[in-house]
């Protein structure tokens, strides 16, 4: 049982400002993902909740108790690092034993659980070897079963799987998933991997420069993002997001922009005047090769992916303007071919010179 | 005619192992001398042109310098007022006990300096700097003050300044080792209720055992063979083996190089033992942080 609140969170190396008056609450058996590009203050966040850097102001608070006097192995927490920090000396079991051994567990007991938690991550076959000798997916299912035996309350994960490649990376995602739902306990798990944090969050903590920029479902953040930085960060391909201006005119606001002009819907004809930019999931932009659309661009390039073809069209930007077509009916395109879109109204978002989303809540 | 890159290649071989064979030999004919001139009689000390084997050669020298047997002393060199087993034991006791409070206090201490940063780089220089006064400079304060204190002549005074004046390098050494054990290997034992303690003896120690060892042999070398401080601070009591080696050589007895020789050998061959004993952590101790894990 564990629900971790943090309020206002501080905290400063040296002049610098690491992490900006947090306050949020991890509810009980969550699992949480802090996410953001890096510097942006997650990483510290774990190891304050950890007990490995002292917050410079403000208060963490595990079942109600403020615990920030209290050392990292009085808090009930486990952790999982990104170097998977197995001791390089012990063997695995011995690894996985140690955590049993600081808390005077008898003999008898500490195998008995060592060899429960083994065949749960599935590395029985691993017990003698030393970390030197397993792989990088191995060590880090190692390091999952040491935090594991310890039965914490929580369990902190930072960036666990960012030292594997894509196709362990997967694997091992869903093994964090799958230990979510059979232990039921608190995870709290930084990445800066926007897919990761999609496929594995209950909510995303979506954090940049110090402070936190939009909490919520992977749902929410992706449909509803409180600003370009959050609309930009997740998804991929990401949004395309077109710079331009919004203009009043009799009866709502028109956006233009050098490649795309066209009227804007009612939910955000309230949009001042001025620069803006106009965002679109790549899904929600249908192309047309003919009738009518709201531009016409030149192809620059076209990915048939096989479910999907992805056509990247020339908007005038560095970035490419990016369209999901279904199948492979425009995997025939010739690059340099005009092609007509059609953007999805009611899909359409808008961000102020602040950054910040036209109608946001 | 250009040379193939084979040819190129063997040729830069042959030229290294030339060039690697001659720093060798003038590397290795000191001891060669040493061992040589350890067996010859007392005849071929002097001998010119040098003697390069001895002949007859004659265990004289050992059992006369070590043993003191008079019945060995055959010739006019002989020595017996010397106490070279007793020096040895001086030694030993003198050279690994400061040694090992040096390498105890300076890993504590290069702990501390590495996660708690509780010497500044400065001071961290400053430490070091005090090598760099030359022993000479304070020999005499500090036999007037040990006179002072009661510490002249007493093996105590010899290891608390041996202990002192290596410390600068235990610490210097230890810290570098230490600096390489990731500090997220420690917090994960802190996380799993390792207490802090527990954390140094069962982790930290462990992986830097290889560099404690280099530490550890790299200091009893220095105190094994320190002359300087010896000289002045021990007078009759306690003896070192290096005071009890320069006693061949002086106005009294005159150059008595082959019982030199043999006492040399005996000085030499423990410090060779040890460090063929632990020559597996001195491998990697010394090449500790150049490898990646």
């Amino acid at each position: 049982m564990a629900r971790i609140e943090l309020r206002n969170l501080n905290k400063f190396f040296g002049a610098v400002q690491a992490v900006k008056n947090l306050t949020f609450t991890i509810e009980d058996g969550e699992f949480v993902v802090f996410v953001g590009p890096s510097g942006c203050g997650k990483t510290t966040t774990l190891r304050m909740i950890a007990g490995f850097e002292d917050p410079s102001s403000g208060e963490i608070r595990i079942d109600g108790k403020v615990v920030n006097d209290l050392e990292p192995r009085d808090r009930g927490l486990g952790m999982v690092f990104q170097s998977h920090a197995l001791f390089p000396h012990k063997n695995v079991a011995q690894n996985i034993e140690f955590g049993l051994r600081m808390k005077k567990m008898p003999p008898a007991e500490r195998v008995k659980r060592v060899r429960e938690v083994a065949e749960m991550v599935r590395i029985f076959h691993l017990l003698d070897k030393m970390p030197g000798q397993c792989s990088g997916g191995e060590s880090q299912r190692v390091a999952l079963a040491r935090t594991l035996v310890t039965n914490p309350s929580t369990f902190l994960l930072d960036e666990p799987l960012s030292s594997l490649d894509a196709k362990l990376r997967r694997e091992l995602r869903a093994e964090c998933d799958r230990l979510h739902q059979v232990l039921k306990r608190t995870f709290i798990y930084v990445t800066h991997d926007q897919e990761e944090a999609m496929t594995l969050a209950d909510r995303i903590v979506v954090m940049h420069q110090g402070e936190v920029v939009q909490i919520g479902s992977p749902l929410d953040i992706y449909s509803n993002p409180v600003s370009y930085f959050v609309a930009d960060f997740f998804g991929s391909p990401s949004m395309n997001l077109v710079a331009g201006e919004v203009m009043r005119e009799s009866g709502g606001a028109r956006f233009r922009s050098p490649s795309i002009e066209l009227a804007l819907p009612a939910n955000l004809a309230g949009a001042k005047p001025g620069a803006a930019s106009l965002g679109i999931r790549p899904e929600h932009v249908a192309v047309t090769r003919n009738g009518s659309a709201s531009a016409t661009l030149p192809v620059r390039l076209v990915e048939p992916l096989g479910k999907d073809t992805l056509l990247y069209f020339d908007d005038g930007s560095e970035r490419a303007f990016v369209a999901v077509t279904e199948g492979l009916s425009m995997a025939d395109v010739a690059v340099g071919a005009r092609l007509g879109l059609v953007l999805a109204p009611e899909r359409l978002h808008l961000f102020g010179a602040d950054g910040r989303r036209v109608g946001a809540g | 005619m250009a040379m193939t890159k084979s040819q190129r290649r063997r040729a830069s071989t042959i030229v290294r192992y030339a060039a690697l064979s001659v720093w060798a030999l003038i590397a290795f004919f000191p001891i060669y001398w040493m061992i040589s001139t350890s067996f010859k009689p007392s005849s071929e000390w002097f001998s010119w042109p040098p003697i390069y084997f001895p002949h007859p050669a004659t265990l004289n020298n050992y059992l006369n310098v070590w043993f003191g047997a008079q019945e060995y002393a055959k010739d006019q060199y002989s020595i017996s007022s010397q106490k070279p087993l007793i020096s040895l034991m001086n030694t030993t006791v003198i050279a690994t006990t400061s040694t090992f409070l040096s390498v105890l206090f300076g890993a504590i201490l290069a702990y501390g300096v590495s996660r708690y940063k509780i010497l500044s780089e400065t001071r961290m220089f400053q430490l070091l700097m005090l090598r760099m006064i030359p022993p000479i400079v304070v020999v005499a304060p500090l036999s007037l003050y040990y006179t002072a204190i009661g510490l002249n002549d007493t093996r105590t005074g010899l290891i608390l300044v041996y202990f002192l004046t290596t410390l600068p390098y235990a610490v210097w050494m230890t810290k570098s080792f230490i600096d390489e054990v990731p500090r997220e290997i420690e917090q994960a034992a802190e996380i799993l209720g390792a207490s802090r303690w527990r954390t140094i003896f069962e982790v930290v120690l462990p992986l830097i055992r290889s560099g404690l060892v280099a530490t550890f042999l790299f200091i009893l070398i220095l105190t094994w063979s320190e002359y300087l401080l010896a000289l002045i601070i021990t007078k009759t009591h306690v003896t070192t083996l290096p005071i009890e080696l320069s006693k061949y050589q002086g106005s009294t007895e005159g150059r008595v190089y082959g019982r030199q020789a043999a006492l040399a050998v005996g000085i030499t061959i423990p410090l060779m033992i040890v460090g063929l004993i632990i020559r597996k952590h001195l491998a990697r101790g010394f090449s500790f942080g150049m490898v990646r894990r």
